[in-house]
């Protein structure tokens, strides 16, 4: 029973996006999103009620037999139920499901409205296989399918051209981090025999050496820098704004970005084992959530800041997922995703009143406009600038008082988070005020009006859910932490400060948020002051890490792409090919004449070939 | 004596279609949907029995019937299960060869069902006069075929050619079968088999010169070098219409007489066979992709690819018995596949001519994009692509060949693979790569044809994908 819930809740969406993929131009426009809507918003009815069992505490962890797949690697197309994939499912499909009917709205009058949403039940299908799968080969599956989706989606208007290079790009990172993923897949089945989870992680501390357990982490890492969009390779989330920005909600909410961060949580096993990988992991962690914040400070397109702050509290997620709080750092990919999810969508509701405008310094005022907008902002605002009670502070502190608690060097990744969250209220205040408040800044002829309902009803959901949200890990009431319990309980490293601790480093990460929104208050209040000094240019073209990135990699790659194609491959490659090709014409050549067509000549065939074989059989009879 | 009508219902089924189709036909003259009413009940319940046999006999020894001269037993039925459909399938595709010819028309639908039964027998046989008896059925019934339009001397020359040298092959054939008896005593295949594990025959020689022969007059009808110069002088004068019957049917049929000679019969001896067949198999091999490249007919270059077909089909073989699955895998997706690729040079270059210049196929995907498609997924399958049929067969005929330390010829093989897509890539580029002639229009594809090509890319690229249920499935069935 459970089971068939568990695989419905991908079939569900996979079905959709099958259906719209060869009916989405026939059907009428709303009804493709609401086919599309339904069965996203069926799938998460399935995992919650295959969920409850798990709620009571009567549920046990169990796998779902699909098929055969391959059988020389010992692996099967099955899925693994536990707590922890339960609880990433609920989120993909809660989410998601709001995403897909604010799109309803969103994309109205496209040409290729159809289209979007078999992309969209895609995505979400190929997420829900990334959580669900109980091997490497089926998480490699939804890994793959998850960068696909995100191509297609990305370059979604692939008329524009920006739009177009942005899928590329998108697709192109993911590769690289795909790399170290893949060997990392060869080297666990080259040590383990088996992509099989429960068979490696119950094995591992027996098989692995520390050193191998190390490389193992680390090449994990490539691939989850890839497709969290971590220091170095981050360079592709940015961009993504190119896409719908119902997209860029579900990359940076729901699915996507957080695969990353769920793989790292999941073979804790094998981190747990490798101090030196899971500490890369806390630092690299760290190191991007300040990289970040510092770069959304002074972007001024309103979906870029949101990009960096998406990239900047992924890099608290991989803090505390390196810092072995797993419970923590999957704590706060929940909330992140309800008020990132909120945030995104306020954008977009934003973007389309003000007729596509994206830039903050034509905004302004907006907030007797778009009241229903504004208000539900404000909560994602507060949430993930870490104010209580909204969602964002319990997650948030819940990461940094766990790394300060291991003590020693973490204390200075704890306080490299704490200047991020400072800098965090910061930027979100700045986004605010330019945004909603001060002087209206409008172009000519635009006319802001608040979005229709379809859009309106997932900010509220949304909303709700960044107040609530948090309430289901505080210190006082430790709900997510009991659930997830069995999942981790293995890997277990890391503890939550309790008593006065845990007060001072609330209030310490409270005051920080305080100061930053101050701040920002105070400089953004009545005017929107000259942001054109070199620092600030600096900040906004995020430290010119692309442009180099693009003189170093994208023109040495384009330089030996075409050595290998017009030299290497039409000389080298061709000309053997072609060169072997011609040698077997010419042997078919000379061979030709035998064949005259005569009856004599085949006849002779014939015997020639009768007497060979009587030659040969006699010689081995001995006659 | 022991009798089982079952054993012979397909081949009484198939007679009595024939035989009241003769008659319906003689005193009424129906018209052709009256010849097809009869070839497909015929077909039908012929592919009813041999299905029948198959639930109640596969994976179990043989049984034989009516004194040992017919056996029942998974190989057999599935040897049936491939040829009658392959019949209807070669009847649908030749339809409009059939109305052509007016009131002989009937005539042509009885050779190809009459053929089917011999085919049939070949690989039902118990007993080598049976499987005889069964050859010259299917081959005669062919050489009819080959000449069918009466009108055309190249198509003439081509059945006497076929006539002449067939000939030649069955009395070789027959001479192999004295020669056994000579030896053993028995013309039983199990007789044989069962005298030769048991007995050491301290003067070989007459056995041995019999194999010889045997392998002469078989390695004929499956048209491996050297006894190969008659097949592509016979496919290209044959009417277009009948080429791929001609073709698929003579390969699924000289492999299961095959079969059951070498590796059940002479099992016993296969120290001594089994490197002359892996000689030929490497000789057709190399031969035929050779001098498929030189070819600028359609129907000519896949008669010399079929020659190709035929040296790998053998690669299995000399694995003995343990090779029969992968055979039979490899025989089956080859035989529709050709049968389609015929039906596509039958539609474009005409149903009642021979040949099938090269010339026509250009540009072929701008005038007919539908019949491209599925001649390039034909070529693609038949170069042994992956995600096609024609590369799991590959990879499993090799696999035998390896199991049975046949190293050197799998490397023959895969390399000849390798240059054989130069021939298959060449008609794809034909069609895709360059522009057509200015008075060639679209050409249209009659029903049956386009019910035949759908069915073979549709098999070709489902097995191509999922190719485990058929190979577990024949394993199961065929002990041997």
């Amino acid at each position: 029973m459970t089971g068939t819930l568990v695989s419905l809740a991908i079939l569900l969406p996979l079905g959709g996006s099958v259906v719209l993929l060869f009916a989405g131009k026939r059907l009428p426009e709303p009804l493709a999103g609401v086919i599309a809507t339904l069965t996203v918003a069926g799938a998460f009815g399935c995992a919650a009620v295959a969920a409850v069992d798990f709620l009571t505490g009567a549920g046990e962890a169990l796998t779902v037999r699909w098929f055969d797949w391959m059988p020389a690697f010992g692996v099967d197309a099955s899925l693994g139920w536990d707590r922890l994939s339960a609880l990433m499912t609920l989120v993909v499909t809660g989410v998601g499901a709001l995403i897909h009917l604010y799109s309803i709205g969103y994309m109205k009058g496209d040409a290729r409205f159809g289209r979007f949403f078999t992309y969209l039940n895609l995505f979400i299908a190929s997420m829900l296989i990334l959580v669900l799968a109980d091997n490497f080969a089926m998480l490699f599956v939804g890994w793959e399918l998850v960068g696909l989706c995100s191509y297609l989606l990305i370059s979604f208007w692939f008329e524009r051209e920006t739009a177009a290079a942005a899928g590329k790009k998108a697709f192109i990172v993911n590769r690289v981090g795909d790399v170290g993923f893949i060997v990392a897949l060869m080297v666990v089945f080259a040590h383990f025999g088996s992509f099989r989870f429960d068979t490696v992680f119950e094995s591992a501390p027996e098989v692995l050496t520390t050193g191998t357990a190390t490389a193992i982490g680390l090449l994990l890492l490539v691939g989850a820098a890839g497709k969290s969009a971590q220091l170095p390779l981050y360079v592709w989330l940015p961009d993504a704004m190119e896409g719908p920005t119902p997209v860029s909600a579900l990359i940076h909410a729901a699915t996507m970005v957080t695969a990353g961060v769920y793989m790292v949580a999941r073979t804790g096993a094998i981190f747990g084992m490798a101090p030196i990988a899971a500490g890369t992991v806390a630092v690299v962690g760290a190191a991007t959530a300040l990289y970040a914040a510092t770069i959304a400070v002074a972007q001024t397109d309103i979906k870029r800041v949101l990009a960096y702050s998406t990239i900047s509290q992924l890099g608290y997620m991989f803090m505390g997922v390196g810092a072995a709080a797993y419970v923590a750092g999957v704590f706060h990919l929940m909330t992140h995703s309800f008020f990132k999810a909120l945030l995104f969508l306020g954008a977009g509701s934003v973007i389309h009143g003000m007729h596509g405008e994206q830039d903050m310094a034509k905004m302004g005022g907006l907030r007797r406009k778009m009241p229903a907008t504004f208000a539900t902002m404000t909560i994602a605002w507060l949430a993930i600038s870490g104010i209580p009670p909204l969602a964002g502070f319990w997650s948030k502190d819940e990461i940094l008082g766990t790394v300060f608690e291991r003590g020693g060097a973490w204390t200075v990744l704890w306080g490299v988070g704490l200047l991020t969250a400072l800098l965090t209220a910061f930027y979100m205040t700045r986004m605010m005020w330019l945004t909603f408040f001060g002087e209206p800044r409008w172009d000519d002829g635009v006319h802001p009006h608040e979005s229709p309902a379809v859009m309106t009803i997932p900010l509220l959901a949304l909303a709700g859910l960044s107040v609530v949200g948090g309430l289901v890990n505080t210190p006082f009431r430790t709900t997510l932490e009991h659930f997830l319990d069995p999942v981790f309980d293995a890997v277990r490293l890391a503890h939550v400060p309790t008593g006065s601790t845990a007060v001072a480093l609330a209030g310490a990460s409270v005051i920080a948020a305080l100061i930053g929104i101050g701040l920002a208050a105070l400089r953004y209040r009545d005017r929107v002051p000259d942001e054109t000094g070199f620092a600030w240019r600096l900040m906004g073209r995020g430290y010119y890490v692309d442009d180099v990135y693009g003189q170093v990699f994208a023109r040495s790659g384009k330089l030996a792409a075409a050595w290998l194609a017009f030299r290497f491959d039409a000389r080298g490659i061709d000309g053997a090919v072609e060169g072997m090709g011609a040698l077997t014409r010419k042997t078919g050549g000379w061979l030709r004449p035998i064949q005259t067509g005569f009856v004599r000549t085949s006849a002779a065939g014939v015997v020639l070939g009768a007497v060979a074989l009587l030659g040969w059989f006699l010689w081995r009879g001995g006659l | 004596m022991n009798m089982n009508l079952l054993a012979v219902a397909p081949e009484v089924i198939v007679v009595v279609a024939v035989v009241a189709l003769l008659m319906i036909d003689v005193q009424w003259r129906p018209g052709p949907v009256w010849w097809a009413i009869a070839a497909a009940m015929g077909i039908a319940g012929a592919t009813a029995a041999v299905a029948l046999q198959w639930v109640d006999y596969r994976g179990a020894d043989a049984a034989s019937f009516f004194s040992d001269m017919i056996a029942i037993d998974g190989f057999g039925a599935f040897a049936g299960m491939v040829i009658f459909p392959l019949a209807g399938l070669g009847l649908m595709a030749a339809w409009p060869l059939i109305r052509s010819q007016g009131g002989r028309g009937a005539e042509f639908v009885v050779l190809v069902l009459i053929a089917a039964t011999g085919a049939h027998l070949m690989a039902a046989a118990a007993n080598l006069i049976m499987l005889f008896v069964g050859l010259e059925v299917f081959s005669i019934s062919l050489y009819v075929l080959a000449g069918f339009t009466r009108e055309r001397v190249d198509a003439d020359e081509a059945a006497l050619k076929y006539f002449l040298l067939g000939a030649v092959a069955s009395a070789i054939f027959l001479y192999g079968i004295a020669l056994v008896y000579a030896s053993t005593g028995t013309t039983s295949i199990g007789g044989i088999a069962t005298y030769l594990r048991s007995t050491i025959l301290l003067r070989p020689g007459v056995l041995m010169a019999g194999m010889a022969m045997l392998l002469v007059g078989l390695a004929f009808k499956v048209s491996a070098a050297p006894f190969h110069m008659w097949a592509p002088d016979v496919y290209q004068g044959a009417p277009g219409g009948v080429t791929g019957f001609l073709a698929a049917g003579a390969k699924v049929a000289g492999f299961a007489a095959m079969a059951r000679v070498l590796a059940v019969a002479l099992g016993g001896r296969i120290d001594d066979w089994a490197p002359a067949v892996a000689v030929l198999a490497a000789v057709s091999i190399v031969l035929g992709t050779l001098l498929a490249l030189v070819q600028s007919d359609l129907k000519r270059m896949l008669a010399y690819s079929s020659v190709a077909h035929a040296g790998f089909i053998l690669t299995a073989l000399v694995a003995g018995a343990n090779g029969i699955p992968d055979m039979w895998f490899y025989v089956a997706t080859y035989a529709v596949q050709v049968l389609a690729a015929f039906t596509v040079a039958s539609v474009v270059s005409g149903a009642t001519q021979g040949r099938a210049p090269l010339s026509d196929y250009t540009g072929l995907a701008s005038r007919s994009p539908w019949l491209a498609g599925m001649l390039g997924l034909l070529m693609l399958a038949m170069a042994g692509i992956p995600l096609t049929a024609g590369f799991v067969g590959k990879a499993a005929v090799f696999r035998s060949a390896i199991d049975a330390d046949y190293l050197w010829l799998v490397i023959v093989g895969v390399v000849s693979a390798v240059a054989g897509l130069f021939f298959y890539l060449r008609v794809i580029v034909l069609m895709y790569m360059q522009a057509a002639d200015e008075e060639s229009g679209h050409i249209p594809v009659p029903g049956g044809a386009r019910v035949v090509l759908v069915a073979v890319g549709v098999l070709t690229v489902l097995i191509g994908v999922v190719p485990w249920p058929l190979l577990t499935w024949l394993r199961d069935a065929l002990p041997l």
